[in-house]
């Protein structure tokens, strides 16, 4: 085992390296990006926000981390004890093992020796590996639901599992388009071909699967217009009522270890990654340009971080009937159209510029879709609707 | 690290191929030292006989007592323990072995489960054990759909109508099966014929992918495939003719799926295709009797 061990160094340093960075980074971020939101959601609504402890209240999150990991921990009579201490571990565990295929710097497309930013470098299946693994975060939400044994908790399980279930065949369908015009599911790859031109970046192609992707991933870390696994008015606190302390932090950084990895994704996927104009080409191995280039990448990520935060306080929560419907009558039809533009211009060979015509198709279909949707949110609920699975969930609801 | 090794391995081979270098014996050894096939003796029925009566037994309620149990459990420790001493095996076989077991522990807490929301965690764990014996085996395609096709969704949807169909106290279906001989017969059988067709030479006969069909990924066109990758495939051809082309691009996935698996893929196809009229005909059928 030993020699195994020293045998094996050169390769194993970067990856235990790229796992403590994770591992030490994920925590500390989670803490802060509450700091963050609680700033945000201050700005926007014209508030000073958390201002006490430390310097502009910059010590208010290592706060709050004290008091919830010395609270009193409390296990109710009623849960299924094993299956609840389970749950909050598992949530916590898929959310950043998905991180394994994610770059979080430069990763040049070809293996070099040293530290790189990645775990698992050449994963010939790296997007398709990190959403196999964020389809599994369900088990966490929906054992912790049923663990607990209590009514509303189980409804925010069950609710947040149809949505997860709903939303995943518009995320995978949204990124096929950007598979099939770099030619690779690796991660590192899909960067490299946006390398160039400020042009080459994803999003100047295809605006509609930008779209189609964001939202559905929104909707897979259950964040605001998303969280009706958590509705207050409707649920208590969902499928974590019955959870304090330590266990709630756990699902907590879960749910904010999603946004990250949605943001990195988003950055990585549509925004360029580690390229900005002027700073293209291929990684070298140079320490400033690699800092540079992971300046940039970071910037670009807490970009969307912000975003996403200020989504939250700007949109509305969905009713359950809307949520479905954007997902079956909206988000799939764009992904699948979006898809069939792409493939249309890889076959024919014409220029991959082409491919912004879609931005025309995402007015003309949005448009068209929107109306539909609408219809379909305009009309009251008792009005004749045919009673699937969704609904008599929803009626149970 | 059998997965860097193996991503070594086949970037250098596809790399390098057209020179002669020291990788295709590097592959040729990978293959000598992997399991003999020709491995099967009749004594291999013997657990798989013993293991069916324990099942009956379960089944039948006589093994109740946690004591018996725990025993079961010790003497297959100690089992896999002796065993293990005299395999001769690596690291990578040691977190492989780790992986099948948590698989056969997963199937026997589905099969033995009283509730059926652990009985669906077992089989949760199986599944997902199962794709990590596919990872180490450097199969990532087929792991990464087996995990979103089976523990993504089928068994969250399992999951999900158990949970909205638990009623306070168990069926008598949940817990004891109508006919459990049977179903014993019909298990020991198909493992057995499974044992025998893994562990017998030849008693599958290898299916190649055909390099000769114009469409096949084996035969891909020099823009998908370089001529180094032709070549490797040759070798591999010369080395084992069970190994088959391994294309490194996602258009080289996507020929070979429509090509050289499409019976199975369109086969998948109607069976989904089934499901959905299937469900649409059930939920037709609810709207009926409601008004």
């Amino acid at each position: 085992m030993f020699e195994y061990l020293k045998q094996s160094w050169p390769t194993l340093w970067p990856t235990l390296g790229a796992i403590g960075v994770i591992l030490a980074f994920v925590p500390v971020l989670g803490l802060y990006m509450t700091f963050i939101e609680r700033k945000l959601a201050a700005y926007v609504q014209d508030r000073l926000g958390p201002n006490r402890v430390g310097p502009f209240g910059i010590l208010q999150a290592i706060a709050d981390a004290i008091k919830l990991f010395l609270k009193e921990q409390i296990i109710p009579d009623h849960v299924y004890t094993f299956l609840y201490f389970i749950a909050p571990t598992f949530s916590l565990m898929t959310a950043m093992f998905a991180l394994v295929v994610m770059p979080f710097g430069p990763v040049p497309t070809e293996y070099t020796e040293g530290f790189r930013y990645i775990v698992a470098p050449g994963i010939d299946i790296g997007i398709m590996m990190m959403i196999a693994i964020s389809s599994l975060s369900a088990y966490g939400i929906i054992l912790g639901g049923w663990a607990s044994n209590n009514k509303y908790s189980l409804y925010g399980a069950i609710r947040s599992c149809a949505q997860f279930i709903s939303y995943e065949i518009p995320l995978g369908l949204s990124i096929i388009g950007i598979i099939a015009a770099s030619g690779s599911l690796n991660i590192e790859q899909i960067v490299s071909s946006q390398g160039g031109a400020i042009w080459n970046w994803n999003i100047f192609w295809q605006p509609l699967a930008l779209i189609v992707f964001f939202t559905s991933a929104l909707a897979e870390t259950n964040r605001l217009p998303f969280d009706l696994a958590e509705c207050e008015q409707e649920l208590v606190g969902g499928f974590h009522t019955e959870y304090g302390g330590i266990k709630f932090v756990l699902f907590f950084l879960a749910e904010y270890t999603h946004v990250v990895t949605v943001s990195f994704l988003t950055a990585l996927l549509f925004f360029g990654g580690w390229h900005f104009p002027g700073l293209t080409g291929p990684v070298d191995a140079n320490l400033g340009g690699m800092l540079l280039r992971t300046f940039v990448l970071v910037f670009k990520v807490t970009m969307v971080v912000g975003f996403i935060m200020l989504l939250r306080w700007s949109l509305p929560r969905f009713r359950f009937d809307q949520l479905m419907g954007l997902a079956w009558k909206g988000l799939i039809p764009l992904a699948l159209l979006n898809f069939l533009c792409v493939a249309i211009v890889l076959t024919y060979d014409l220029p991959k510029h082409y491919l912004a015509l879609t931005a025309l198709f995402l007015v003309a279909g949005s448009m068209v879709s929107a109306r539909h949707l609408q219809h379909t949110i305009n009309r009251p609920r008792s009005e004749g609707r045919p009673a699937t699975n969704v609904n008599l969930t929803e009626s149970a609801i | 690290m059998n997965l860097l090794n193996n991503y070594f391995l086949n970037s250098a081979f596809f790399a390098q191929s057209g020179t002669e270098s020291a990788v295709p014996t590097a592959v040729s050894q990978v293959v000598d030292s992997a399991v003999p096939i020709q491995a099967w003796t009749n004594s291999m029925l013997v657990p798989i006989v013993l293991g069916a009566v324990g099942y009956l037994f379960i089944q039948h309620g006589v093994v109740k007592s946690k004591a018996y149990f725990a025993a079961g459990a010790v003497a297959v420790l100690l089992a896999v323990g002796f065993a293990l001493g005299f395999t001769p095996g690596t690291f990578d076989s040691y977190v492989l072995m780790a992986f099948c077991a948590v698989a056969t522990g997963g199937g026997i807490g589905f099969l033995t489960a009283r509730e059926p929301v652990y009985a669906a965690l077992g089989f949760a764990t199986a599944v997902l054990s199962v794709c990590g014996v596919l990872f180490m085996q450097s199969a990532l395609f087929i792991a990464a759909a087996t995990m979103i096709v089976y523990a993504g969704a089928t068994i969250i949807i399992f999951l999900f109508v158990l949970m909205f169909a638990q009623q306070t106290e168990l069926r008598t279906y949940d817990v004891q099966l109508n006919n459990p001989l049977v179903a014993a017969a019909i298990g020991a059988i198909l493992l057995a014929t499974i044992t025998m067709c893994v562990t017998k030479n030849n008693a599958i006969l290898p299916v190649r992918v055909d390099s000769t069909r114009v469409m096949s990924a084996a035969s891909l066109p020099d823009s998908l495939s370089s001529e180094a990758g032709k070549e490797a495939s040759k070798k591999l051809d010369a080395i084992d003719p069970n190994l088959r082309y391994v294309p490194k691009l996602t258009a080289g996935l996507g020929r070979s799926m429509y090509t050289d698996y499409l019976l199975a893929v369109e086969l998948a196809g109607t069976v989904l295709l089934v499901a959905t009229i299937g469900a649409i005909a059930l939920a037709q059928r609810t709207t009926e009797t409601q008004s």
